[in-house]
């Protein structure tokens, strides 16, 4: 039996689809079972993320109007292995489905997948609640901005309230540079005010534009900051002991300045 | 939320149960019994809040079921939480007992006596009020969040949001911070808000209405 993690924000252009796409994806390469869902019905661009846009003949809504069968509608992925894709339906709307419609199909993929994704639309309405009525843990994407940290926090208190307990956090896009000369809020000052347990922290990433416009997911570029980040936050979901590693804070300058000084 | 009668749940402040007051009593000390048969450790001793949503048990139904898991089970009852109808934040009916909030008032003019706990962080969008008397909360007050208080307002944590005291009309009350950086301060028909870019000080602070019929903050010396 597996588990469903919703991954939500309140705000939207924080990172939810690209934060879903390359967790599923460093998942299943770390050899997990992961199934994904795009609970942004009307809005869908998770596959598009994914590069698996031409591959969707059905949706939930097709699941869930019984017009085919669960397994059928599942997308395979083209490069990993044991990686599918639940599409969302683009010509219907959040209230078209209800939330114990999507905590249904939430049940039945966690039996067959180790870890059932579902990237939550923006807002606190209809969508968040189908996006989150499955879920047994939550992650909250933000990032160093006060009105995506402040939206976060309305978000935790919300699945508070629906007895979700288990929240992390992934901080997305920190700029080390721009927290130096103080246009950044840092990471504990965020955490200062969000107060649950951080998972992982996405360093700004430039190659993330080409990736999602190219359809391949970041993780599948070795050595890219963004991708790193994002391979290490899979194997923390999995339960391995991986520490975050401080971002250098520091100057380029007084980096070069505290190595001499250590040589002496 | 699932439809269990009761659930017992661990939160960072001890082990919580949850009653769905919708059942009648009976039914929910049975399935109490099937809950602790089902564990492997007696809970002996244990203390435990109880937490319910509205429409709440009648107080005859409720001292029954107190006196039930105090003298069957051998547990503690320290507190009762109420959740708004809303499900958007709990508002705790149990009067403060604990010493912290004792060794507060001293010396200080602060009606703690039949104070409300909060053991939680008010979140953006959430809402504490009580309009019985003082409030206390175990945590931070976060920017978007709102307590409202019809006597004093203690956060022992940081005061990030709003918070209204004195919301009947009382202008002696005063609110209380471990971090005093609300977005904006009520004391009974008076509002007042800190300068832009207020950072925190380090150390406790203390809102009142002064003599100017402005809201004024000081130093809190007392603790």
């Amino acid at each position: 039996m597996g588990k469903v993690i919703v991954i939500t924000s309140g705000k939207g252009g924080v990172g939810k689809t690209t934060s879903t796409a390359n967790i599923g994806t460093a998942l299943a390469m770390i050899g997990k079972t992961v199934a994904i869902i795009d609970a942004d019905v009307g809005l869908r661009n998770l596959d598009v993320v994914m590069g698996l846009e031409s591959r969707v003949v059905f949706t939930s809504m097709d699941v869930i109007d019984k017009r085919c069968e669960l397994e059928k509608a599942l997308v395979k992925d083209r490069r990993v292995e044991d990686l599918m894709l639940l599409a969302a339906s683009q010509r219907n709307r959040k209230d078209d489905i209800k939330p114990e419609q999507m905590k249904d199909i939430c049940e039945r993929l966690k039996e067959d997948y180790e870890y059932v994704l579902v990237d939550s639309p923006a807002g606190i309405e209809q969508g968040f609640h189908n996006a989150t009525a499955g879920a047994d843990e939550a992650i909250i994407i933000t990032t160093p901005d006060v009105s995506a940290i402040r939206d976060a926090d309305r978000i935790i208190g919300l699945l508070q309230n629906q007895g979700i307990d288990f929240i992390n956090l992934i901080l997305n896009r920190l700029s080390p540079t721009l927290v130096r000369k103080g246009n950044m809020i840092s990471k504990n000052d965020v955490l200062d005010i969000l107060n649950i347990d951080l998972l992982g922290i996405v360093p700004e990433d430039t190659g993330v534009i080409a990736s999602t416009n190219r359809g391949v997911p970041l993780v599948h570029n070795d050595g890219s900051p963004g991708a790193d980040a994002y391979m290490r936050i899979a194997r923390r979901i999995t339960g391995q002991n991986i520490p975050i590693p401080e971002m250098r804070e520091d100057s380029f300058f007084s980096q070069i300045v505290n190595w001499f000084s250590r040589k002496n | 939320m699932d439809n269990s009668i009761v659930k017992l749940r661990g939160y960072k402040d001890g082990l919580h149960l949850i009653v769905n007051p919708k059942i009648s009593l009976s039914e929910i000390e049975l399935a109490i019994q099937e809950l602790f048969a089902k564990m492997n450790q007696p809970l002996t001793g244990t203390s435990i809040q109880i937490d319910m949503r509205p429409p709440v048990l009648n107080p005859e139904d409720f001292k029954h079921l107190e006196t039930h898991l105090t003298e069957t089970y051998n547990l503690v009852v320290n507190g009762v939480n109420i959740f708004e109808e809303s499900g958007e934040s709990p508002i705790l009916a149990a009067p403060a007992t604990h010493s912290i909030a004792t060794d507060l008032s001293q010396g200080q003019n602060i009606d703690l006596d039949n104070a409300q706990v909060v053991r939680q962080t008010i979140r953006s969008g959430q809402t504490t009020r009580c309009l019985s008397g003082s409030v206390i909360i175990y945590g931070d007050v976060n920017p978007g969040g709102e307590v409202i208080s019809a006597g004093d307002i203690v956060v022992l944590g940081a005061l990030r949001g709003t918070a209204h005291a004195g919301a009947n009309g009382g202008l002696t009350s005063v609110i209380v911070a471990m971090e005093l950086v609300p977005l904006q301060l009520q004391i009974g028909s008076y509002v007042n808000r800190p300068p832009v870019g207020q950072k925190p000080r380090g150390y406790p602070e203390i809102a009142r209405v002064g003599a100017e019929d402005i809201i004024i903050v000081e130093e809190f010396i007392k603790f």
